[in-house]
């Protein structure tokens, strides 16, 4: 799972890229479109930028919750002991983050069906097909759920390794079956 | 039955109240958003405030914010800023801008404050804008015998200058919030920023003329000899990004390209620097990417967490909650900035930038509004007072960061002391700009 992650994670860092250069190119083609009868073109930039961009933040966001690189409020929490703040997380994740993932899933599951029933595409002419990009969110919330649970089965073994919990190998340790998770308390 | 409806009442208030003993406890503030509204989403069903199909909006706004071209900006600009970094341009031109005022006593101390108005601007992330100010300026400035005091002030001070100067991310995302546009947010801030950096550069001549020992001028073997080479330096190194940001910025204020356009160009422009300076590695396309895909999708994470409060907070009508609180304070347009620069400042003491636009800025936006606040103006005023709040000690944001990356020779209090002039500068504008930019109406 962290490996999925950390894979994707690169893949986002490329896509910024290709989207920086089709922002430019879209930039530049807006002056050139008119004259040249490139509008298609320019509203398939468009739609290239903004697909990216989606697929950045979505994918970008489990990627970033395996490095724990999501903004937290560290004042008191880093008075806290590793093992207080093993236990934060554990109950974050468990309380806040999976019901939330279901939640977005469930709210996005009509909305992204009826988008594929419908082949949903851009109006503008040289528009893209829309549907895609819909369901890539749907499945990168459910991977943000899966990276969840794998940093909830991580803060488990934190809990339970004797000593402080930095001891704690990301690579190898990850990937810990469902069932050693507790129940939520 | 009676009490049930009267606990229901206090949803809105309770939900604020979770949601910040959540934040506390420091897990993801994105996730403790989401976790939380979920929660009181299903308080609200059940107490009859809203059905789950009201919830189902969820879905239209979580593609709203990913197709959102104004946020589409700030990939760009933060790329712009790291690739400027990561291809040690910047470093370039803090020694180049301290050769050029070398010579002068403070002229260090002068050079930073100009490169973290120049450079801080396009990354417009506190954290990321002291981080990179100090590792780059701190050893130079202590190097050449300047006080660890007076140093790590200027740096912090100049650090924070980018919420302010455009094209600053915060800004961005102020614009979003606000409903104005970011045109005219980055022309409102344009002055008082340049101002701000100015009245920065005119207290390290006052403490360098006071305390001449804090700011050593460079000794004679360390000037440039050949003021020909010096020349030749300077048009090389900080001609070039001076006139990207000049172009990028102009072409905004023209109207010529939107924000996001010119975002797009500047950090294409950004590279070719790199490129013409042989400094465009593969190696550091791939960091300045990483770089900027981690902060982007921290911001609009976060974002997306903060669209599933606004909403069931809405549906419980915490807004209007809110909203009477704000317009029913005594003393009108007055009373309402009082109350919301001491809230915002109080709160950046805890929460960073993002929390505050995201959380912070939609409940007292409307009441601004309402009283006759121009929101650009407001939108100024605000940054202006963050900036303010994350340079105070002792929880000033701008402090923790400069201390993470400082030698151990720059003791805290060095910090805490050195930024305290820059402090009262800060308070003075913020003050000036209440009283004379308009945003009274």
């Amino acid at each position: 799972m962290d490996r999925v992650s950390g894979a994707v994670g690169s893949a986002v860092s490329w896509a910024l890229v290709g989207m920086t250069l089709a922002g430019a190119a879209a930039a530049i083609l807006r002056y050139l479109a008119r004259p040249l009868g490139l509008a298609p073109a320019l509203n398939a930039l468009g739609d290239v930028q903004w697909m990216l961009f989606a697929a950045v933040v979505i994918l970008g966001a489990s990627w970033a919750l395996r490095d724990d690189g999501h903004v937290r409020v560290d004042v008191a929490a880093q008075r806290f002991s590793p093992r207080t703040r093993a236990w934060i997380d554990l109950t974050g994740h468990l309380l806040l983050l999976l019901p939330f993932c279901g939640f977005l899933l469930w709210a996005l599951w009509p909305a992204v069906a009826q988008s594929v029933a419908l082949r949903e595409a851009a109006l503008d002419p040289g528009g893209l097909a829309r549907w895609p990009i819909k369901v890539l969110v749907l499945g990168a919330v459910g991977l943000l759920a899966m990276q969840g649970l794998a940093q909830a089965a991580r803060a488990v073994l934190v809990l339970r390794s004797p000593r402080l919990g930095d001891a704690v190998d990301p690579t190898t340790e990850a990937d810990v079956p469902e069932a050693d998770l507790p129940v939520a308390p | 039955m009676a009490l049930g409806a009267h606990l229901a009442d206090w949803l809105g208030p309770i939900m604020v109240l979770a949601v910040l003993a959540g934040l506390f406890s420091g897990y993801p503030v994105a996730f403790v958003l989401g976790g939380v509204s979920l929660a009181f989403a299903v308080l609200g069903v059940w107490t009859g405030y809203f059905d789950w199909p009201y919830l189902l909006a969820l879905a239209d706004r979580t593609f709203g914010v990913l197709q959102n071209p104004i946020l589409l900006a700030i990939p760009f600009f933060i790329l712009m800023g790291t690739l400027l970094q990561r291809s040690r341009l910047a470093e370039d031109l803090l020694t180049t801008i301290g050769a050029l005022f070398g010579g002068m006593r403070g002229g260090l101390a002068i050079a930073v404050v100009g490169v973290g108005a120049l450079l801080a601007a396009a990354t417009g992330v506190v954290g990321a804008s002291v981080v990179a100010m100090g590792t780059i300026s701190l050893p130079v400035m202590l190097r050449a015998g300047y006080s660890p005091r007076l140093s790590a002030g200027v740096i912090t001070a100049a650090g924070s200058l980018g919420q302010l100067i455009p094209p600053s991310v915060v800004l961005i995302v102020l614009g979003d919030q606000l409903g104005v546009s970011v045109g005219a947010l980055f022309g409102a801030a344009l002055v008082p920023g340049v101002l701000l950096a100015g009245a920065f550069a005119l207290t390290v001549v006052v403490i360098a003329w006071r305390r001449p020992e804090a700011a050593p001028a460079l000794p004679e073997a360390e000037r440039p000899a050949d003021l020909g080479a010096l020349a030749r330096q300077v048009a090389k190194v900080l001609v070039p990004p001076l006139l990207l940001i000049v172009v990028v910025l102009g072409s905004i204020f023209l109207g010529i390209a939107t924000p996001t356009e010119a975002g797009a160009l500047g950090a294409v422009g950004a590279a070719l620097l790199a490129a013409a300076n042989r400094r465009l590695r593969v190696e550091t396309v791939r960091e300045a990417a990483r770089d900027t895909a981690r902060l982007t999708t921290m911001v609009v994470v976060l974002l997306l967490g903060s669209t599933a409060f606004a909403l069931v907070f809405r549906g419980l009508y915490g807004d209007v909650w809110i909203e009477e609180i704000l317009t029913g304070l005594p003393g009108g347009v007055i009373g309402f900035l009082i109350v919301a620069n001491l809230a915002v400042f109080v709160l950046g003491f805890v929460i960073d930038f993002f929390e505050i636009a995201f959380i912070v800025v939609p409940l007292l936006a409307p009441a601004a509004a309402a009283v006759g606040v121009d929101l650009v103006w407001f939108g100024v005023m605000l940054g202006l007072n963050l900036q303010t709040s994350f340079l105070t000690p002792p929880f000033g944001f701008a402090l923790f960061y400069l201390r993470g990356v400082a030698p151990p020779e720059v003791k805290t209090t060095d910090i805490y002391r050195g930024v305290i002039p820059f402090v009262i500068v800060q308070v003075l504008a913020l003050a000036a700009f209440v009283a004379f930019s308009g945003v009274l109406g």
